[in-house]
């Protein structure tokens, strides 16, 4: 189990400020313009205990991002301190557009809140995505990474008119002796993924056997 | 008949049918939870079996707005925010995969979290809910392990009813059985790094086929 798949979820759901986990009792909450949350810690929706960060024997593969369509939602990744997406006069954005890369897959990118006793509420866009998070981004071992949502417009803040959005990451966590090969695939300028590190291995195994086989023909000779 | 792609589709409307009551904000086995349709004993494979999970999925959820009218059906998942989450269509649902006593999927800070969410990984898959996430690495359940798919929802108006209807509440497991030579194989394709599939496993079978003749 030291390569694993993971994803975390995000949405404006919550009981409290500042929680953890998901409750049954969560409600939306509003999210303000053009403020950068972080998913894991931004003190609004499920939150996790702490920053999201590698260990020494930790290497993590965030392979996609996405958000929800509605409202020109878009993600951003931060390592340490350096915006992944950037302008092309290198100034900062908010990142990949949830019209890009929508979450749920299918979603819809427009919603009206004068209807709301019928499902034409929603609208009847199914978003696809138009972008694919590739090259994946590395977080190295002792890195600190957050997956900032932002919205140019807000949520709608009164309690009967809150819009929900949602943020979604799914990356690969390498662990142990699998996060040093993905270090030594780093260095070789070799895409890190499963099998690129499986790959690595059998190198390793056939590497051994070839040495023990000259081995043993050297003992005869 | 010694690699066998196997699917497992749990209902909450199965069997004994679930209630927000008893099952809402709870982790729910899918094979002996007590609710929806079950089986005999804890999964597990014997001695002589090796599984690879290659999907998992569930119920998917809808994010709209909390104005919308209570017991409205947005793309067929129900909204209903004076019994539930207001703003949400469908279950909030997510499955957990356990090895032993070990959750798989994790959060960034390697707390064990509620698993893949179905607006993630839904089943059914349609045209308004496709996937976005891919279970690859595959999970590996090794000879003698027990296993298990975890199904969590959070929104308590879910259910029309006062128990689960069909296809309310869904989760789906698709992996494959190595019995036999074939499990023995699947145990030498990992000690040597090799991703386990049916593919390989013939691969290996061929090179020892080669390596008699």
């Amino acid at each position: 189990m030291s390569m694993r798949s993971q994803v975390y979820e995000w949405s404006n759901l919550q009981t409290n400020a500042n929680q953890l986990r998901r409750l049954s009792s969560d409600q939306p909450t509003a999210v303000v313009a053009s403020r950068e949350y972080d998913i894991f810690t931004g003190g609004v929706g499920n939150n996790i205990t702490k920053p999201a960060e590698t260990t020494a024997t930790q290497f993590i593969v965030i392979e996609d991002i996405a958000a929800s369509p509605v409202l020109s939602g878009a993600m951003q990744i931060r390592i340490n301190t350096t915006d992944y997406f950037q302008n092309p006069d290198v100034t900062n954005m908010d990142g990949i557009p949830g019209l890009a890369s929508p979450y749920p897959r299918g979603a819809n990118s427009s919603i009206s809140l004068t209807t709301t006793t019928t499902e034409t509420s929603v609208g009847s866009q199914n978003i696809l995505k138009s972008f694919d998070l590739y090259p994946d981004v590395y977080v190295l071992p002792g890195q600190t990474f957050q997956i900032l949502y932002t919205t140019p417009t807000g949520t709608t803040n009164t309690a009967l008119s809150t819009q929900v959005v949602s943020a979604f990451v799914k990356y690969t966590l390498y662990d142990g002796p699998d996060a040093l090969i993905a270090n030594k695939l780093l260095e070789l300028g070799v895409t890190i993924n499963p099998n690129n590190v499986d790959w690595y291995k059998r190198s390793l195994i056939e590497q051994q056997q070839r040495s023990r086989v000259a081995a043993a023909a050297g003992g005869q000779a | 008949m010694s690699m066998r792609s196997q699917v497992y589709e749990w209902d909450a409307s199965s069997g004994t049918a679930m209630t927000v009551q008893t099952s809402l904000g709870k982790r729910v086995s899918v094979f002996v939870g007590g609710v929806g349709n079950n089986i005999t004993k804890p999964a597990e494979t014997t001695a002589t079996e090796f599984v690879v999970i290659e999907d998992i999925a569930t119920t998917p959820t809808l994010f709209t707005w909390a104005g919308i009218a209570d017991n409205t059906t947005i793309r067929g998942l129900l909204q209903d925010g004076t019994a539930g989450t207001m703003g949400i269509a469908g279950p909030r649902s997510y499955v957990q995969v356990r090895i032993n006593t070990t959750d798989y999927f994790l959060d960034p800070d390697n707390i064990p979290n509620d698993g893949i969410p179905g607006t993630a990984s839904p089943y059914p898959r349609s045209i308004n809910f496709q996937p976005a996430f891919n279970l690859y690495p595959d999970v590996y359940v090794l000879p003698g392990q027990v296993w298990d798919a975890l199904v969590t929802f959070y929104n308590a108006g879910a259910f029309a009813g006062a128990t689960a209807a069909a296809g309310e509440l869904q989760c789906f497991v698709k992996y494959t059985l190595y019995d036999g030579p074939d499990a023995l194989i699947a145990n030498k394709l990992l000690e040597m790094g090799i991703s386990i599939n049916p593919g390989n496993v013939d691969w290996y079978k061929r090179s020892l086929l080669q390596a008699q003749g």
